[in-house]
């Protein structure tokens, strides 16, 4: 029985190599160990040995035969060693019901035939044959895989029973060669589908030893870096002079933060290519530890370009429709505000063209001239009547107040905000102290506030090149019974001596943008009880923060007038 | 009020309260008979119409617009010179109002100099 395992794991393992299992490198052929042959001799029955049978059917599988010919193969060493009978291997389908191949190069190919796609039968025998013994084909856990039978030739009807042993070690070497077969087929199955998955996805797979920076990768990878020399193995190094020179730092910061064993991780990069084009690739990897094995990730790099490219037409026509928006609805507001003042300034200056008339004439037509000059005031006051109005519309909506958690509010934000700001570079991290307690205020307004500081800070560190672009939002209690929140840069700054002027509304160092952005927030802080304000960082940068009382209190209604002027200001972004 | 030969009746139809209460006083000095009427129906239906010999018609009015009584006088066979004005600061209106037959067309608030133009420019034509 020993010798039975030996084959079967012979079989098993013949040309493959553990690489291969997983499906990533090309097949490695490995020289099949000949040891075995010497040691089962004691097999041996009329001049072959079953470690001989398991070279000869190993050696053909090696060579790439299919199955119906090895499995020919097995019959033909069957029928050669025992005279007078001959062989044929039925192959089973997966339900173990129907034959799926016939094996028996020594019968009759009619008689063969019968059994192509039907159900198992035995009632019909060759002419001139008998069946003489039956064996079930099992796979190691039991499964039918197909059956050996063994016929014998009725002019040797005299022979002598075949041996049993040999019957069964046939069987076993068979049952060895299908489950091996099969297992290739459904590997190779496996790695086609892997192929075609990796390239209608643009993806593809890797491993990375982090050990020994050995990186195991398929053709696709090579590919996707564009790496021309086949036979150089992939290395961060070759990698890296591929990279993108603004994501370099990240790409060693991202392999810094694998070494030190982080579970999973997940990176966005771009690649520029020998043509200046850019790619952009995203990376996600897993960690693995095989029992006392070393620290391996295994991960997926996937073209994103095409992506990026529609995200990025997407984010533009949206810029410009909201533009477009903004400033229609400018002209419909500006022409219905016209609309309704001059109506009173022709009252206006209608009256005020005749009292001058009236005045004129000799004698002068004073008690006209009273009266006209009187509704000359009197439309002054109406069109005055029409500007209070329209501004009352415009804050219809009053400031609302509710408790809210501001910690929460803020979270909202920076989720609206963040793909924006990581497609700006900025690095976003956020401390929100635990606990903190509610405040009563305009949600909405409160994080509009949040969104012009977001927006400020990353304005003033686009054109930062030289140190990373962080942006850190942290929530904390402040004194008196005030929460605050900050939000810090490493941005440009600006001049000590504009400090002052910074809040003012129409003051503005950005080229685009009106400049009422921080009065507006200002104004919004302040209907909350609060204040917002400006520091200059130690280090490069500013920080903003503002500070607002918690427990109840109603905003109070100045907040209005922030409102009206906010009113126009849909697009955060020019602020 | 008397209607006198040598002071043609120049007729104002407006929704707003304003332009009808100062253009008739801005109209008699300048030499017409003014007369003031808040909507084309209320015109339409007066006894002035035959009379008037220059409109000074709103072109935003509810109901019946500016151009909806111009329309009508048309197919009434009643052509009254207009001058429209409007307080809705469109530089497509003016165009389009002389194309169908204004003589003018002034933007709120005009002046006395705009109108007293206009006018000259309405009984010249007539």
């Amino acid at each position: 029985m020993n010798a039975d395992r030996q084959i079967r794991r012979e079989i098993a393992d013949c040309g493959r190599s553990s690489e291969q299992r997983i499906g990533l490198l090309p097949q490695r052929l490995r020289e099949p160990r000949n040891n075995a042959a010497a040691e089962d001799r004691t097999a041996t029955w009329m001049g072959i040995g079953i470690a001989e049978i398991g070279a000869m059917v190993g050696g053909q599988i090696r060579q790439g035969h299919p199955l119906p010919v090895v499995l020919a193969t097995l019959c033909q060493l069957f029928d050669a060693t025992v005279k007078g009978y001959s062989s044929s291997i039925l192959l089973l389908d997966r339900t173990g019901a129907r034959v799926r191949n016939a094996a028996g190069p020594g019968m009759p190919a009619s008689y063969m035939k019968q059994f192509e796609g039907s159900q198992v039968r035995w009632n019909e025998i060759a002419p001139g044959l008998r069946l003489h013994e039956v064996s079930p084909i099992l796979s190691l856990t039991g499964e039918p895989l197909g059956i050996f039978a063994v016929y014998q030739r009725e002019s040797n009807s005299d022979l002598p029973r075949c041996h049993a042993a040999l019957m069964a070690q046939f069987t076993h070497v068979a049952s060895a060669v299908i489950e091996r077969m099969r297992s290739d087929e459904a590997l190779k199955r496996s790695a086609e589908l892997l192929e075609r998955t990796q390239q209608f996805s643009s993806t593809c797979c890797f491993s990375w030893r982090v050990g020994t920076d050995e990186i195991s990768s398929t053709k696709e990878l090579r590919q996707l870096f564009e790496l021309d020399a086949d036979d150089v193995p992939v290395t961060f190094e070759l990698i890296g002079a591929r990279m993108h020179p603004e994501d370099i730092s990240s790409f060693h910061k991202m392999i810094e933060r694998a070494k030190s064993g982080v579970n999973d991780f997940e990176y966005e990069h771009r690649l520029r290519l020998p043509e200046n084009s850019v790619k952009y690739l995203r990376v996600v990897a897993h960690r693995t530890r095989h029992q006392e094995g070393p620290l391996e990730y295994i991960g997926a790099v996937q073209d994103v370009t095409h992506r990026r490219h529609a995200e990025e037409a997407l984010a533009k026509s949206r810029d410009e429709l909201a533009r477009a928006a903004r400033v229609t609805s400018l002209g419909v507001l500006t022409a219905a505000i016209a609309h309704e003042v001059n109506q009173p300034l022709a009252g206006i200056v209608t009256n005020a063209s005749t009292c001058r008339r009236m005045l004129a004439v000799d004698p002068p037509d004073v008690e006209g001239a009273r009266e006209t000059a009187r509704r000359t005031i009197r439309d002054a006051e109406r069109a005055s009547e029409i500007v209070r109005r329209l501004r009352a519309l415009f804050c219809k909506k009053g400031a609302t107040s509710e408790s809210l958690d501001l910690n929460e509010a803020t979270r909202e934000v920076v989720a609206l905000s963040l793909s924006e700001l990581e497609r700006n570079k900025m690095i976003v991290r956020t401390e929100l102290a635990a606990e903190l307690p509610s405040v009563h205020g305009d949600r909405v307004q409160l994080q509009q506030v949040i969104l012009n500081l977001l927006l400020n800070a990353s304005d003033a560190m686009s054109s930062v090149d030289d140190r990373p672009r962080q942006l850190m939002v942290r929530t904390e209690r402040d004194e008196k019974d005030c929460v605050r929140l900050s939000v810090r840069d490493t941005g440009v700054g600006f001049d000590p001596q504009a400090v002052d002027r910074l809040f003012d509304a129409f003051y503005t160092t950005k080229s685009s943008g009106m400049g009422i952005g921080l009065s507006v927030s200002r104004s919004i802080i302040e209907s909350h009880r609060g204040r917002l304000w400006a520091t200059r960082n130690d280090g490069p940068g500013v920080t903003f923060s503002f500070s607002i009382p918690c427990g109840p209190q109603d905003v109070t209604t100045g907040v209005n007038s922030a409102r009206s002027a906010n009113a126009e200001e849909r697009h955060p972004r020019s602020l | 009020m008397t209607v006198m030969v040598k002071h043609p009746l120049v007729s104002v139809v407006d929704d707003d309260e304003s332009v009808r209460e100062s253009l008739p006083d801005l109209l008699r000095e300048l030499g017409y008979s003014a007369r003031a009427f808040s909507s084309a129906a209320e015109f339409l239906a007066s006894d002035c119409v035959a009379e008037t010999r220059c409109l000074i018609l709103d072109i935003a009015m509810p109901g019946m617009t500016g151009p909806d009584l111009q329309q009508e006088l048309t197919v009434r066979g009643q052509e009254i010179p207009i001058v429209f004005i409007t307080a809705q600061a469109d530089e497509t209106v003016r165009p389009r109002s002389l194309e169908q037959g204004a003589v003018e067309c002034l933007f709120k608030p005009f002046s006395d100099v705009a109108l007293f133009e206009a006018l000259n420019a309405v009984f010249r034509v007539s």
